[in-house]
């Protein structure tokens, strides 16, 4: 059967499964759960697959899924993503009111675009001989978030690196992969489909002022207040921003975790989680060193003492061109022309996503679909659109699949040999881990 | 004589010049001059000095001038001190206008008190009643002001330290004193004339300077590092640390930036600082300057730049000798009547009497006949009477009560006092407080 053809029926195939495939990103909707927490929905994506009769890996990085359909003959082998993990946003309307937890980023519809693909491919392989293979992966924890936590599981060796896809890297799963694929959800106003441009890098702070407790009423000068360390350090910083490149586009931000536990205690231990992000690597170094000397500042200051984990965030990004401009192809060829944008290599979107990690190992392409309404991250964060949210990714990503392996000027093959990473996996490892540095400040 | 005799003469003696010492007091006003420049106001001294008949030196730690009157009676010697220097208070009413100086702390009427009571204890017979020795001082610069021009003077060998009393003790013009007094104006606080007693805070003062890098703050802010800002992180600081400071301490810290930039579309590269450090006790107000400099330091740190800080002694706490008040009151008492005078706790202002009284036994009373706010535009003088003869003749009487009588009084404080300090120590304790630090961290 010819590329064209197998593309038709991998869209029939994901068209008949179209319930099916909105039905469990709905459910993963209502049952949100943060990176390395996705129990119940790394199961849930289990049965599924099951369903499909497909054998897989489970708990790879605690929660990660990996299983392979092999086309029959030689050839690349192509990963397909879906992202397990919520975000947490409290007061969205998906929210889990114990937890917080909310799909925020839509990640919810990975899943089924990632399912959607995952039967097409298995179905066409049935019936001919594909040139290649397809890795299906549902990856643990992109969103960088609950640092502590994380870090606890890095120090008790449950994991190494603290995002799914730097830790897959990690365990290997991805030793076998050639290429990857996946879609994000975007707003509607984006456009049914966008790609291209990239997005920021990001170290990331995990932080603790340690003061010392004391009557906050009866005797706060034999305290030393942490959170007022803690605030000089942040306005210190924000003095900062006028020394940050427009076209850096620097982003620090973060969160207090922990402020003090009793009003009447004068704050012995504020712990703050942020994030230094940069469109270069020279840009985020400079951002870190200003986050670290007035993190320094706010102690000194106070006299506190300070612990600065500074951990390996993500890469930028870089969409491959040519697997890009065929995405591109069978986007329009389901949305019309006029529906797809693609974005100059130099548009930086501001956030930040660990297929930037992958995208310097190997080609990727990361477009998104414009269906949400509200603030991406934000309460009202929603997709409205499940059709151009799962179905439509699905039957895109599918076809670039096809096209990449099946097409008679073999695209993939022509992409790997011209391709040049930055980093091997085992360099890119070497790199993240020289990252991740410890400080501990005590000011004279 | 009996004691009420000569107190009698003293008064009326002041009395009798009352005119002339008022007119003083108004012609210094008029010639307000700041700390160690008192020269035109060191000459009005002078003059009035040799006017009556009152050998001197002058020129003591630049402007000051000094004068004895010897019973001829071995006995303690007592200075009765005048502040020469004006504050600068923009808009004052008195102001000098190309310097700004103004007398809107009534030193003005210190000086015309000091003669007043060299005047009264001339009265003829009074001196051959007492023992001792009554020494007349003219000090210079009391308030500090003026940090960076003083410093100045200091870096050049003129002065040490930056206030004038300090400068005497150092110079050995208190070598011979026993006990010193003087009194002070005051706004009139609770309808009180005359009050007294009570503390002052002590301070160090620092003279800071942020360094930067000045770069196009439109173009290429990113090349720059912004010493305003650096002093700005420092305020905030400075400000966090306020509530580890004891109420009992009451620690002041006041900053002002002397120069903040010199161009608005330059990033700042020198700014400048002076704040004081107060507290009530050394130990305060030494902690709390450690704290200050972690915060300016911290500054420094946060922007990437530097900062030079330069702390120098201030004045040290006051506290005044309860004989000696006790003295002083009872003749307070009979010239505004007791229930016009007041009894001073805290006052968190500082002055140089305070380091005079670690070496010795001081009072420095209050004549309340000012209204406006001290060290504002609107402090004046609206009672001279009160301010300068009352003022004069209260202390005279003292010195009375001090010296007569073979000087038993005198003598008897001066044995029984226990000064926390030394000349010696003193001078130690303040040189061990110059600092000058840069940090780059």
């Amino acid at each position: 059967m010819d590329s064209n053809s197998l593309k038709s029926k991998c869209w029939e195939i994901i068209d008949s499964r179209a319930d099916w495939l909105v039905n469990i990103s709905k459910h993963i909707l209502q049952n949100p759960e943060p990176g390395f927490h996705e129990f119940e929905t790394s199961k849930f994506v289990s049965q599924k697959l099951q369903e499909l009769g497909l054998p897989h890996q489970k708990g790879i990085a605690l929660t990660g899924i990996k299983g392979i359909i092999d086309g029959g003959l030689p050839g690349p082998t192509i990963a397909i993503i879906g992202e397990l993990d919520s975000l947490r946003v409290a007061g969205h309307s998906h929210a889990n009111p114990e937890t917080d937890a909310a799909h925020a980023c839509g990640h919810h519809c990975q899943i089924g675009m990632m399912l959607g693909v995952v039967a097409a491919f298995q179905e066409i392989a049935k019936n001919s001989k594909i040139p290649g293979k397809l890795v299906f992966m549902a990856l643990p924890a992109e969103e960088f978030i609950d640092v502590e936590y994380r870090y606890g599981l890095h120090k008790e060796g449950q994991i190494e690196f603290m995002s799914g896809k730097q830790e897959f890297l990690n365990m290997g799963a991805f030793d076998d992969v050639d290429m990857a694929v996946m879609a994000h959800t975007s707003k509607i106003e984006e456009g049914k489909f966008s790609i291209g441009g990239t997005s920021n890098g990001h170290v990331v702070k995990y932080v603790r002022f340690i003061g010392k407790a004391s009557h906050a009423g009866g005797s706060p000068h034999e305290g030393i207040n942490a959170l007022q360390a803690s605030i000089v350090s942040l306005n210190a910083l924000n003095t900062q921003r006028e020394t940050l490149k427009n076209e850096d586009t620097i982003r620090i931000h973060g969160i207090m975790t922990k402020g003090g536990v009793s009003v009447s205690s004068i704050p012995a231990e504020v712990k703050y989680e942020g994030r230094v992000r940069g469109g270069t690597t020279e840009a985020i170094a400079d951002a870190n060193l200003k986050m670290d000397r007035c993190l320094r500042a706010g102690a000194l200051a106070l006299g506190c003492e300070l612990e600065i984990i500074t951990l390996p965030g993500y890469m930028p990004i870089k969409n491959n061109p040519q697997m890009s401009d065929i995405f591109i192809g069978n986007a329009a060829s389901l949305v019309g022309d006029n529906h797809v944008i693609q974005k100059s290599p130099t548009h930086n979107s501001g956030g930040s996503t660990d297929m930037g990690d992958l995208s310097q190992i190997m080609p990727v392409i990361h477009p998104y679909t414009g269906v949400a309404t509200g603030t991406g991250h934000g309460d009202d964060y929603l997709v409205q659109d499940y059709t151009q949210g799962v179905v439509n990714p699905a039957k895109a990503l599918a076809g670039t699949i096809v096209d990449l392996l099946c097409r008679e000027d073999n695209p993939a093959n022509k992409i790997l040999s011209e391709f040049l990473p930055d980093y091997s996996i085992k360099s890119y490892l070497k790199l993240q881990r020289s990252r991740l540095t410890e400080e501990v400040y005590k000011p004279k | 004589m009996d004691l009420e005799e000569i107190k009698s003469l003293v008064c009326d003696e002041i009395e009798r010049n009352g005119d002339k010492l008022i007119s003083i007091a108004k012609e210094i006003l008029k010639n307000p001059e700041p700390g160690f420049k008192e020269f035109k106001t060191a000459e009005i001294v002078s003059r009035e000095f040799q006017a009556f008949q009152m050998p001197h030196e002058k020129a003591l730690a630049i402007t000051g001038l000094k004068s004895s009157l010897d019973t001829g009676t071995p006995g303690p010697n007592i200075a009765v001190i005048g502040e020469l220097d004006s504050l600068k208070v923009l808009g004052h009413p008195y102001e000098d206008k190309e310097t700004t100086a103004a007398h809107a702390c009534g030193h003005h009427c210190q000086i015309a008190m000091m003669l007043g009571v060299a005047v009264g204890l001339k009265a003829t017979g009074v001196l051959d009643e007492l023992a001792g020795k009554i020494t007349f001082m003219a000090v210079p610069a009391e308030e500090y002001i003026e940090v960076e021009y003083r410093d100045g003077l200091r870096r050049s060998g003129e002065i040490e330290f930056l206030g004038g009393k300090p400068e005497f003790v150092r110079l050995g013009h208190f070598d011979d004193v026993d006990m010193a007094m003087m009194t002070h104006t005051s706004a009139s606080s609770n309808n009180c004339k005359i009050s007294f007693g009570g503390t002052n805070n002590g301070l160090v003062a620092k003279s800071i300077k942020f360094s930067g890098v000045a770069s196009h703050a439109g173009g290429a802010p990113h090349m720059g590092v912004n010493a305003l800002n650096a002093a700005m992180v420092a305020m905030s600081a400075i400000h966090a640390q306020r509530e580890t400071y004891r109420d009992q301490d009451t620690i002041r810290i006041h900053p002002i930036i002397t120069k903040g930039g010199v161009a608005v579309s330059s990033v700042p590269a020198d700014v400048r600082m002076e704040t004081y450090v107060r507290g009530a006790s050394i130990e305060a107000f030494l902690s709390a300057s450690e704290k200050v400099d972690r915060a300016l330091r911290a500054g420094a740190m946060a922007v990437g730049g530097s900062v030079d800080i330069t702390t120098l002694p201030g004045y040290l706490p006051i506290q005044s000798n309860e004989t000696f008040l006790d003295l002083y009151q009872e003749n307070a008492a009979e010239l505004v009547g007791f229930e016009n005078l007041g009894r001073l706790t805290h006052r968190t202002g500082s002055t140089d009497m305070g380091d005079i009284s670690q070496l010795m036994p001081v009072i420095h009373p209050y004549v309340e006949a000012a209204s406006g706010n001290g060290h504002g535009i609107d402090y004046v003088i609206e009672d001279y009477q009160l301010a300068v003869l009352t003022g004069a003749k209260a202390m005279a009487m003292t010195v009375v009560d001090l010296l007569s009588e073979g000087a038993s009084n005198a003598s008897k404080i001066v044995s029984e006092n226990e000064p926390p300090l030394t000349k010696l120590s003193y001078l130690s304790l303040l040189r061990s407080m110059t600092k000058e630090e840069s940090f780059k961290e």
